[in-house]
């Protein structure tokens, strides 16, 4: 056996085990979920269980519920993220070196604690409120309804989001950013023709994250979140765990996967760009 | 006052208040969690307790239930790091070192665990864990514990394998050792922030996982956050807070241990192939 193809065996031999791990826990699964949300009550194979998502009146406006939080949650995340990440990048001062060092610890930090401190904070009597008293106002209801859910989000996204989109603002040289200043580009021309061109993949890779991460999320809507109507996370254990219904459960986990499929898509792509042309 | 608020500017004043705000919105939810833990008495509208005691510490650590959930948490959590481990890093070093056939492919397989939203996924795979009876075993726990971390557990350490310059490696087999060797005195010691970095974030993803213990684990397999989730409905706020500080007190001690390491070129190569 020649060198190159006991190295290639070898390679092989090292990556099957993690991979055969993936195909049980993701592949499986996910083909499993489509073959089941595809059966109806009669045993046979239709459409049925999808049909069901648009004509029941309350599993319809979970869904434009879902899609309405998701969107608002991206909008702010990333403006949010990008705002600081820039911030970070430009500023320096010591409140700045104390940020840059402590904005990743919400990432480590448990998202039940994280929802628990913000439902006690934000609650009826909670902490705010009786700060609000003091100056005579009283605070709306955020905690079981959307509010309470968008503002979770926000907690838990821009951290990471700002940590993706920060190691990609370091990676722009100093140098490139000094020589468009010194040819006279202004603050804005600098950061719509060189920063924003130089980062947007990783935007788009934020992007991904934030909005899959808040239409498959279940710990903030399940515990913040209102009665009806439901976030699709919550929805979905709630049809699987007390209704026992498995192939609508599967219907609605495929249905946010069709949701996501375009962003899916886009970020597998701009990986497998990334790295083809490394090589 | 005021000349000294227009000598600075009012652009620095509006920076440095968004600033304020933003610090205050990440923290005052966890420092009114650690004010709730140590509250004795405190009715509304007073803005800190009349009294401070330790009463809910005994409360929370006599109960059972809590400290039989703080043991399982850890073992699995454990699990799910030695299994990764002996999983993932020896295909990183694949990745990194060797030329295979397909490499490009089983690399990228691994997006696949972080391109469908997360509980649609958990349902998927509680749809086949029913049909071959993992649901509400430690072994189905386990394997959903894993999609989390499988891809930044293999990209971490393939991103750092890749940083090790290779004529370091090649100048060590020059002067005679072997392969082996090579990998446990030069490739290994320089991966290794990477590889701690990559085993501790897992380690923390695991001990938090709650979504899919909650759909796969229910009954028996009540770990530290899926017991939060009936504190939260069932017990007085105090109760929530002393325990919420026993859930996050290994994440602040671990990330206090591995600082140094943590960076977010480090953690983003998990998410992403630079």
């Amino acid at each position: 056996m020649s060198k190159t193809m006991k190295m290639g065996m070898l390679g092989l031999i090292l990556v099957i085990p993690s991979f055969l791990l993936l195909f049980v826990i993701v592949v499986i699964p996910i083909a499993l979920s489509f073959v089941e949300s595809l059966r109806n009550d009669a045993g046979g194979f239709d459409l049925s269980r999808y049909q069901f998502l648009f004509t029941d009146k309350a599993m319809r406006s979970n869904i434009l519920f879902t899609l309405k939080v998701t969107i608002v949650s991206c909008v702010i995340v990333l403006i949010v993220s990008y705002a600081l990440a820039v911030y970070m990048r430009f500023s320096s001062g010591r409140l700045v070196e104390l940020i840059r060092k402590t904005y990743m610890i919400p990432i480590f930090i448990p998202g039940v604690i994280a929802t628990y401190g913000l439902i006690n904070l934000l609650g009826n009597h909670g902490w705010l409120s009786r700060f609000l008293l003091l100056i005579g106002i009283t605070l709306p209801r955020i905690i079981f309804d959307q509010k309470g859910i968008i503002i979770a989000n926000l907690w838990f996204n821009i951290p990471f989001t700002a940590m993706l989109l920060s190691s990609a603002l370091a990676g722009i040289p100093n140098s490139v950013l000094e020589s468009a200043k010194d040819v006279g580009a202004g603050r804005l021309r600098v950061f719509f023709q060189i920063v924003f061109p130089l980062s947007y993949k990783t935007f788009l890779v934020a992007a991904t994250f934030v909005f899959m991460g808040v239409i498959g999320s279940f710990t903030a809507p399940f515990l913040v979140g209102p009665n009806a109507p439901q976030m699709l996370g919550v929805s979905m254990e709630q049809v699987f765990g007390v209704f026992q219904e498995r192939e609508q459960a599967a219907a609605i986990a495929f249905f946010t996967f069709l949701l996501c499929s375009v962003l899916g898509y886009f970020y597998i792509r701009s990986m497998v760009k990334e790295e083809t042309a490394r090589l | 006052m005021l000349w000294y608020f227009r000598a600075i500017g009012t652009r620095k004043i509006i920076e440095f208040l968004l600033l304020i705000v933003f610090i205050v919105f990440f923290v005052s939810p966890l420092l009114n969690l650690v004010v709730l833990a140590f509250s004795g008495k405190w009715t509304y509208p007073d803005l800190l307790p009349h009294q401070w005691s330790l009463q809910w510490w005994k409360f929370v650590l006599q109960e059972d239930e809590i400290a039989k959930s703080i043991g399982l948490s850890f073992l699995i959590a454990a699990l799910v790091t030695a299994l990764s481990i002996v999983l993932c890093i020896p295909a990183a070093y694949a990745f990194a070192r060797i030329r295979f056939p397909l490499s490009k492919v089983f690399l990228f397989s691994f997006l696949l665990t972080h391109a469908f939203p997360k509980m649609g996924l958990y349902v998927s795979i509680a749809v086949l864990f029913y049909k071959l009876g993992l649901m509400n075993t430690l072994l189905g726990v386990v394997l959903v514990h894993m999609i989390n971390v499988l891809m930044f557990m293999t990209w971490i350490p393939t991103a750092a394998f890749r940083n090790v310059h290779s004529a370091q490696e090649e100048s060590a087999r020059d002067v005679g050792a072997s392969p082996f060797r090579v990998f446990r005195s030069i490739t290994l010691p320089m991966a290794l922030p990477g590889i701690i970095v990559a085993s501790v974030f897992t380690f923390l993803n695991s001990l938090d996982e709650a979504q899919g213990t909650f759909l796969v684990g229910i009954p028996d397999y009540r770990t530290m956050p899926i017991v939060m989730y009936s504190i939260i409905a069932d017990f007085p706020g105090s109760a929530g807070a002393v325990f919420s500080i026993i859930l996050t007190a290994p994440t602040i001690i671990l990330l206090l241990a591995a600082q140094r390491f943590v960076s977010a070129d480090v953690m983003s190569s998990g998410f992403q192939l630079k």
